[in-house]
């Protein structure tokens, strides 16, 4: 299957904010909700100071922690991208919590975040950002294409900006956004490993699953018991039951030997319901 | 409180001492009926609204976050059992809290051979009061995992957007835990509940004596001595 990417030039970003522009007009998105957002970042100290923009997107991670704590599936990945069914979704927040980014939003209780004009692309076009970017640094394609491309980025630049790299090759199981960076990640307040945390993992594939699990098995085990439990307390209540009225008999038998009045007659009925 | 509100029937004496005819013991006050409806309610609706957010198959049930509105009411139900219960029944909520951490040797004696019990058998197993050590086990697993699901309960509706992912994951796991013990404590409940056909005692409150003698031979006894005694201090009384 293939599997598609964006192309993030951060080296080549110019900050104009028309992709963030396109992308609330393409998506019809209200207007607090955005999808990207472009910080600008200045790092050193003066006189000595670098300037650069910060795109902030969803960058649809293969292993998505988004998805893994996704209850109901409203979150999921289809090409490599990460995509949502609002329909499903149950607004609880998980993913907003556990991304490693702090992309997905909650808008009107449902989640909200780039779905890399899925609709768009289906229908062969180009994702808005991508279409509307003027100084080329974005670009969408077959995820092979793609990181090749950033790769050749990265070499060309490399004379201007030495510290410069290719992002989200490997980050959370390789992003769906490949980055070119004219830093260090840190340096552009990226994430150096972003991935699901250990205890987002133990949580959502140990701990989950085996609760469900066991309380199947309990709920077999007791099922098949219970048939023959009952069975055997059944039996223990009749002889139990048995063996009361006997030991009965033989005393009203003694009592009535020593001349006393049984005591069954007179045993008044004082039974009170509730 | 009165014998005759404890059993329904005189007893028989005889020179073994009292023998039971047949009667119906009160095993559960009023009160302490409703607290365990209310408990069982909302338990059941906090387990059918939570259920979807680890079972993917039931996910769809979540959408549009209808369950979490339920899941919160019903979590409110849940809360108020133990107010609910010290406000009708304080001397049943102590007895219940003191009884189920407290075992005697007859209780371990009970546990080593709990499987017997497990498997229908009342019958020649180490005599028991008014709660057998397995209840009394049931008991302070819900009390204790009762605390940790609503502490959790608590942080995730009101904090959850402070969370972080650890925070989030780790409220979330103790939250799943907590219920998973509950659920299989819920499970081993109607089981014996199936087995030993206890339902009828908590919808009318009495037990039958005899099957009450096999189950509970201290309790029952308890329960006699303390008729027999009222019964002479009344004779003393008229003499």
């Amino acid at each position: 299957m293939t599997t598609y990417a964006f192309l993030l030039d951060l080296a080549r970003c110019i900050g104009c904010q028309a992709c963030v522009a396109a992308c609330n007009v393409g998506n019809e998105l209200p207007p607090d909700v955005h999808y990207i957002e472009i910080k600008e970042q200045t790092r050193g100290t003066f006189p000595d100071l670098k300037g650069s923009f910060q795109n902030h997107r969803c960058y649809h991670c293969a292993d998505a922690a988004c998805v893994t704590v996704c209850p109901t599936g409203a979150l999921y990945k289809e090409n490599g991208l990460t995509l949502v069914n609002p329909e499903i979704c149950s607004g609880c927040g998980y993913c907003v919590e556990a991304c490693p980014f702090h992309v997905p939003k909650l808008v009107n209780g449902r989640v909200s975040k780039c779905v890399a004009c899925a609709d768009v692309v289906k229908a062969g076009g180009t994702p808005w950002c991508v279409k509307t970017c003027p100084n080329h640094a974005l670009k969408y394609g077959e995820r092979e294409a793609i990181l090749a491309e950033a790769r050749q980025r990265v070499e060309a630049i490399k004379h201007r900006f030495p510290k410069a790299q290719v992002y989200g090759e490997t980050e959370s199981g390789g992003l769906g956004v490949i980055l070119v960076l004219p830093d260090e990640p840190a340096e552009l307040e990226l994430p150096v490993d972003p991935k699901p945390t250990a205890m987002i993992n133990l949580w959502q594939k140990v701990v989950q699953p085996a609760s469900i699990s066991l309380t199947g098995l309990s709920l077999a085990v007791t099922g098949i018991a219970a048939v023959i439990a009952r069975r055997n307390h059944m039996k223990e209540l009749e002889e139990f039951h048995r063996r009361f009225q006997a030991r009965l008999a033989e005393h009203e038998a003694q009592l009535t030997a020593q001349g006393e009045e049984p005591p069954g007659a007179e045993a008044q009925s004082n039974e009170k319901e509730v | 409180m009165a014998t005759q509100d404890l059993v329904t029937q005189e007893t028989q004496e005889t020179s073994e001492g009292s023998l039971p005819i047949h009667h119906r013991i009160l095993r559960y006050r009023p009160g302490q009926r409703v607290v365990h409806w209310l408990l069982a309610t909302s338990f059941l609706l906090l387990l059918l609204t939570g259920l979807p957010l680890l079972w993917q198959p039931l996910g769809f049930l979540a959408a549009g976050g209808y369950t979490r509105l339920i899941h919160r009411i019903a979590a409110v139900g849940f809360m108020l059992v133990p107010v609910l219960y010290l406000l009708v029944d304080r001397r049943g909520a102590r007895e219940l809290l003191v009884d189920s951490f407290h075992y005697t040797r007859d209780d371990l004696e009970w546990l080593k051979h709990a499987y017997r019990y497990f498997m229908g058998h009342a019958a020649e197993m180490p005599p028991q009061g008014r709660l057998n050590a397995g209840q009394k086990l049931h008991h302070a697993g819900v009390v204790i995992m009762s605390f940790f699901i609503v502490a959790t309960g608590l942080v995730l509706w009101l904090a959850k957007d402070q969370l972080g992912a650890n925070g989030l994951a780790i409220t979330a796991m103790i939250h799943d835990l907590s219920m998973f013990v509950l659920t299989v404590l819920l499970i081993g409940h109607l089981y014996f509940t199936y087995v030993y056909q206890a339902l009828p005692a908590m919808l009318s409150g009495y037990v039958d004596e005899e099957e009450a003698y096999l189950e509970y031979p201290k309790w029952v006894e308890e329960i006699l001595a303390t008729m027999a005694e009222e019964k002479q201090a009344k004779r003393t009384r008229k003499d």
